[in-house]
């Protein structure tokens, strides 16, 4: 998506960056493990020092997914909500995927990361949340 | 390390349900409680410290419990593990038991969900998990979804599961919904999260079980001179940042089976009549039929038998989560035949197992609903 409003911001502090979107992972220098979201310590070799940001790659594809046919009152539904695989990152995580009907869903699409639109802090100003979306076919073939 | 057993002395449970706003958590908690001390043979006095697992309940609800249920003053805990709360609060007083702290204690699992609780269980609002649209019965569904892919198992299979939870359901005067439901009604249900419908997911429920346990010293102050089932191993684990779902949410304190176990247990597979007599303990005659699973040798009961008519019981489970299906040998009436919940809620299966043999309490009369 555009940034339509040059205030919006990440609906929390540390957990992406806007333009391009990406994911802000920690990264431990002393095994390369990646956690997200970021983390000061590394859930692999337990190191406390030595952990730096980094950026996860957008390219993922659908571990498993569900479509959310029943929530707690004020969720907008259906939706479907999904372990996404960074293959680069060897990086797991869970997400929202956007963009595409749920019955065309299925599991190793190709989804690519995108902001989605996350409510509004307490002055009203935009926040941005993340999303999966469904990468078009002439990329996801590249 | 030498650890002191623990001994089940006696268990008490309610109907689970959904009961109106004056079926309070305390009230639940107080009848399982009584029903379980009564089951023991031991009065207030006897207890040395009370374990109370619930989520929902509020601050200090245990303590709110111990102040209707007459054990104010005592050392009373809470314990919070979501799914996995009964079980950890077993695990805790199984802890104060092992080490020598505490001979007699009272164990209660309790939830009032029905009237807190709409649409499904979700993380706190804090969690990441929350913000990106996790539900209970999501994580299941999606668990489920990459199981079907992974071993080529079927959706018939996994609604398989709720046919065999039903099928248990009858004769069980403890459960919500006691009544066989068909593969077709599994697989036409109205989907919650695909692929899982409505009747995989567990109902939104109100309901109460309580466990006596006792060291072989807190037998003697019972005065219980018959065997009583054994606590052999509790487990706990909780997520791991690696996990998929995280530490807020996986970190809610998943037990995971104990490593010891004994042949002989409930059938996985849907059972029949005779299965369910099987690993039951039906009337008339339990004594005859009860807790044996098939071929263990937790099978005789040196206690006596129950009056005549008393219900079978849920005794016997191979795995017993402590507010879901705990042995259960004493019958309360709800004091509302429960309503159909009508949505579906938490954790879709439990994870918190806690393990016990040896044969199974004695069978009180019918109490007073709570």
């Amino acid at each position: 998506m555009t940034l339509a409003d040059p205030a919006a911001r990440p609906f929390r502090e540390g957990l992406l960056c806007l333009d391009p979107p990406g994911l802000l992972a920690s990264r431990c220098t002393t095994c390369g493990a990646k956690a997200f979201p970021a983390r000061t310590f590394c859930p692999a070799c337990r190191a406390v020092d030595g952990l730096v940001e980094a950026e996860l790659s957008a390219q993922g594809r659908v571990y498993t997914f569900t479509v959310v046919r029943q929530a707690p009152p004020g969720v907008e539904m259906p939706y479907v909500l999904a372990q996404i695989d960074l293959p680069a990152d060897d990086l797991r995580l869970m997400a929202t995927v956007v963009g595409v009907a749920p019955e065309d869903v299925v599991i190793d699409l190709p989804v690519t990361l995108d902001l989605v639109p996350f409510g509004v802090d307490a002055d009203g100003a935009p926040l941005l949340g993340y999303a999966f979306r469904a990468t078009p076919a002439e990329e996801a073939s590249r | 390390m030498s650890l002191t057993p623990a001994h089940v002395a006696g268990v008490g449970m309610i109907r689970f349900g959904k009961y109106p706003a004056d079926v309070t958590l305390e009230r639940m908690a107080t009848a399982a409680a009584r029903a379980a001390l009564s089951d023991a043979g031991a009065d207030l006095t006897s207890i040395d410290g009370l374990y109370v697992g619930h989520v929902f309940g509020g601050p200090v609800a245990g303590q709110r419990i111990a102040a209707q249920l007459g054990l104010d003053g005592k050392p009373v805990s809470n314990h919070e593990n979501y799914c996995a709360s009964g079980a950890t609060a077993i695990r805790e007083a199984w802890v104060a038991l092992a080490a020598g702290l505490h001979d007699v204690v009272l164990v209660i699992g309790v939830e009032k969900m029905t009237d807190r609780i709409s649409g499904g269980v979700r993380p706190d609002p804090g969690d990441l998990d929350a913000a990106v649209g996790y539900v209970m019965a999501a994580g299941h569904a999606m668990s489920a979804r990459r199981y079907l892919a992974d071993h080529g198992a079927t959706r018939e299979q996994i609604a398989m599961v709720a046919v065999k939870n039903h099928a248990h359901s009858v004769g069980n005067p403890y459960a919500q919904y006691q009544k066989p439901i068909s593969l077709e009604q599994v697989l036409g249900a109205r989907q919650i999260a695909e692929p899982l419908g409505l009747l995989d997911c567990s109902p939104i429920s109100d309901g109460a079980a309580a466990v006596v346990l006792c060291s072989p010293a807190g037998l003697r102050r019972l005065g219980v001179t018959a065997s009583a089932p054994r606590v052999l191993g509790v487990g706990l684990v909780s997520g791991a940042a690696r996990d998929v779902l995280g530490v807020e949410v996986a970190g809610a304190g998943l037990h995971r089976a104990a490593p010891v176990s004994r042949p002989g247990s409930c059938p996985a597979s849907a059972p029949t009549r005779s299965t369910w007599s099987r690993c039951t303990t039906a009337s008339p005659s339990p004594r005859s039929s009860g807790w044996r699973g098939s071929g263990s040798s937790r099978a005789v009961s040196a206690r006596p038998g129950p009056p005549p008519g008393t219900p079978p019981s849920a005794a016997g489970c191979r795995s017993t989560p402590a507010a879901a299906c705990s042995p259960a040998a004493t019958r309360l009436a709800p004091p509302v035949r429960p309503r159909s919940a009508s949505s579906p809620g938490s954790c879709a299966g439990p994870r918190a197992l806690v393990r016990s043999t040896g044969p199974g309490p004695r069978w009180p009369t019918a109490r007073a609903a709570p």
